[in-house]
């Protein structure tokens, strides 16, 4: 199995077991209050995800070597995946917090594709995520 | 065998649920004719077209060119230049016409109801020429400011207008667009995209010079689409791409070109779609077009009034001419989870802008669900979706 910290890799798995896609999406919609909220008045440009059919903004802060992540959405679909990938980084050092793979949201059940696209709202979101979590480190 | 039987596409399931395909504005499904069409040219025919003598070429150019020559009849159109679809033929007018004919300081009206592609080859355009661009406003009723429109054709070359409005569904006043367009001196194209899939047009009585429209939104295969051009206005168009098939002859002084269609026809064509089109285009015949494009509005009608009756805004129009197309938007329920909420139970159905930013944004709003019906929907289908909207409703709002 690829690099999940143990509490992915437990939703992962919890996901799997779950065969209706709407329980699966209502499952995820309750994840929407994992991610620490990034209020509307710190939504600017730089937060934005791109892709996204609505709203979604993230932010990434390094204190004392540890990742933590901002966001929120729109939607809850977004704004719960969001809050899957907090659970899944939230806390690790930086370079722990890189090596988790895109894969899980697929494994999840929750989307269609991981093609980087400039439609794929989730890929876009976990990239920046992980874009600034490098960043953060040069 | 039943019209909707011929979709093999429409058996199938999705997330456990029968698919109920309401994603038809976008592309529509297609029949196993076009299929079969498409598997026979590959699997007997293929070739390169209007170049070898052999019986494959042949085979490959008569079946290129049958499309070619139904689109004439069906549509009653001189010339009928094959692209990639509604988005190529709107910018090849652009650039073979456009370019040839129009300069700083000549204006363009467009709408604010126009698909991006009819607004951003013309932005481009503008900027490399200089050319004005007049954007006519839609009103609250989702029509045509047609007083604004009358104001903007002072002085205008080309009108560019969507027939039918891939988010409202309504019917622009074409008829009125094009007679007062060509009073004022103006020439007309129409991106008929959403409007040819449900309705028949005498392309040389409707009098607009340039007609684009796809191949997929009637029923044929991705990539291949039509732009019709009266004859006088053809004249007018010079080449826009160069390379194979669209010259005479080449020489290392220069060269020139085919005077019918095959000079905007640069490069291998697509056979196979061409071919599977004119099978789309033999299936249509099949069927009576206007009685099932009646029958589907009322089904539009329908669940507009129903999703309206629930609280939920509706953006568009469902009168006889109009597309079956219903967008709307939840109070409290985010279009994007409702998207994915529906298609837990198999209804496939678009969100966002629909590619008509400038009109969401005259409508105040970011996005909109929308279902939109074609020929093989039904009404038990347009039920189940308003159920499942309850049902959402319900557990989510």
């Amino acid at each position: 199995m690829t690099f999940y910290p143990e509490a992915l890799r437990e939703l992962v798995e919890e996901f799997q077991e779950v065969e209706d896609k709407r329980e699966r999406l209502e499952m995820l919609f309750e994840l929407a209050d994992e991610i620490v909220e990034l209020p509307a008045d710190e939504w600017s440009d730089d937060t934005r995800v791109r892709g996204c059919q609505s709203e979604a903004h993230v932010r990434v802060s390094v204190e004392e070597g540890l990742v933590h992540v901002f966001g929120a959405a729109d939607a809850k679909l977004v704004q719960g995946l969001m809050g899957v990938l907090s659970i899944a980084i939230e806390g690790l050092t930086p370079a722990q917090a890189v090596l988790i793979p895109v894969d899980f949201a697929q494994e999840m059940g929750l989307t269609n594709t991981l093609t980087p696209s400039r439609s794929n709202g989730f890929r876009n979101m976990y990239d920046k995520v992980m874009n600034e979590i490098r960043a953060s480190v040069e | 065998m039943a019209l909707r039987d011929q979709f093999p596409i429409l058996q199938r399931e999705v997330n456990g649920h029968p698919l109920v395909y309401l994603d038809n504005a976008a592309t529509t499904q297609k029949p196993q004719v076009v299929l079969d069409a498409m598997n026979e040219y590959y699997s007997k025919s293929n070739a390169n077209v209007h170049r070898a003598v052999h019986t494959l070429a042949g085979e490959a150019t008569e079946g290129y060119e049958s499309c070619r020559r139904k689109l004439k009849a069906r549509f009653n159109a001189e010339k009928v230049i094959i692209t990639s679809g509604t988005t190529e033929g709107i910018n090849l007018v652009a650039h073979a016409w456009g370019r040839a004919n129009l300069v700083k300081g000549d204006a363009i009206v467009l709408t604010e109801m126009e698909h991006h592609s009819d607004i951003v080859p013309w932005q481009m355009l503008a900027e490399e020429r200089g050319v004005e661009l007049r954007y006519v406003p839609v009103t609250q009723h989702f029509t045509l400011d047609m007083d604004a429109f009358h104001h903007a054709l002072d002085g205008a070359k080309l009108v560019c207008v969507v027939h039918t409005s891939n988010v409202l569904g309504v019917r622009n006043p074409l008829e009125e667009i094009i007679s007062a367009s060509h009073k004022a001196g103006a020439k007309v194209l129409v991106d008929a995209a959403q409007g040819v899939p449900h309705s028949t047009v005498n392309f040389a009585t409707f009098g607009a010079d340039f007609m684009a429209f796809s191949a997929h939104k009637m029923c044929g295969p991705t990539g291949i689409g039509a732009l019709l051009v009266q004859s006088e206005t053809f004249e007018e168009m010079q080449p826009f791409m160069g390379g194979g098939d669209m010259i005479e002859t080449v020489t290392t002084e220069g060269s020139t070109y085919q005077t019918n269609e095959h000079k905007f026809e640069a490069g291998t064509p697509r056979i196979a779609e061409a071919i599977g089109w004119s099978a789309a285009l033999d299936w249509m015949e099949s069927f009576d077009l206007d009685k099932e494009h009646a029958r589907l509005v009322d089904i539009a009608s329908w669940v507009a009034e129903e999703l309206r009756s629930m609280g939920m805004t509706v953006y568009g129009r469902h009168e006889e001419h109009d597309a079956a197309v219903v967008s709307f938007l939840h109070p409290t329920i985010n279009s994007e989870d409702m998207a994915h909420l529906l298609d837990s139970r198999g209804f496939a159905v678009r969100t966002g802008h629909h590619c008509a930013q400038p009109l969401l944004h005259r409508l105040g709003i970011t996005g909109t669900v929308r279902a939109s019906f074609y020929v093989y929907n039904t009404r038990e289908e347009a039920e189940g979706l308003v159920e499942e909207l309850k049902e959402i409703t319900e557990k989510f709002a």
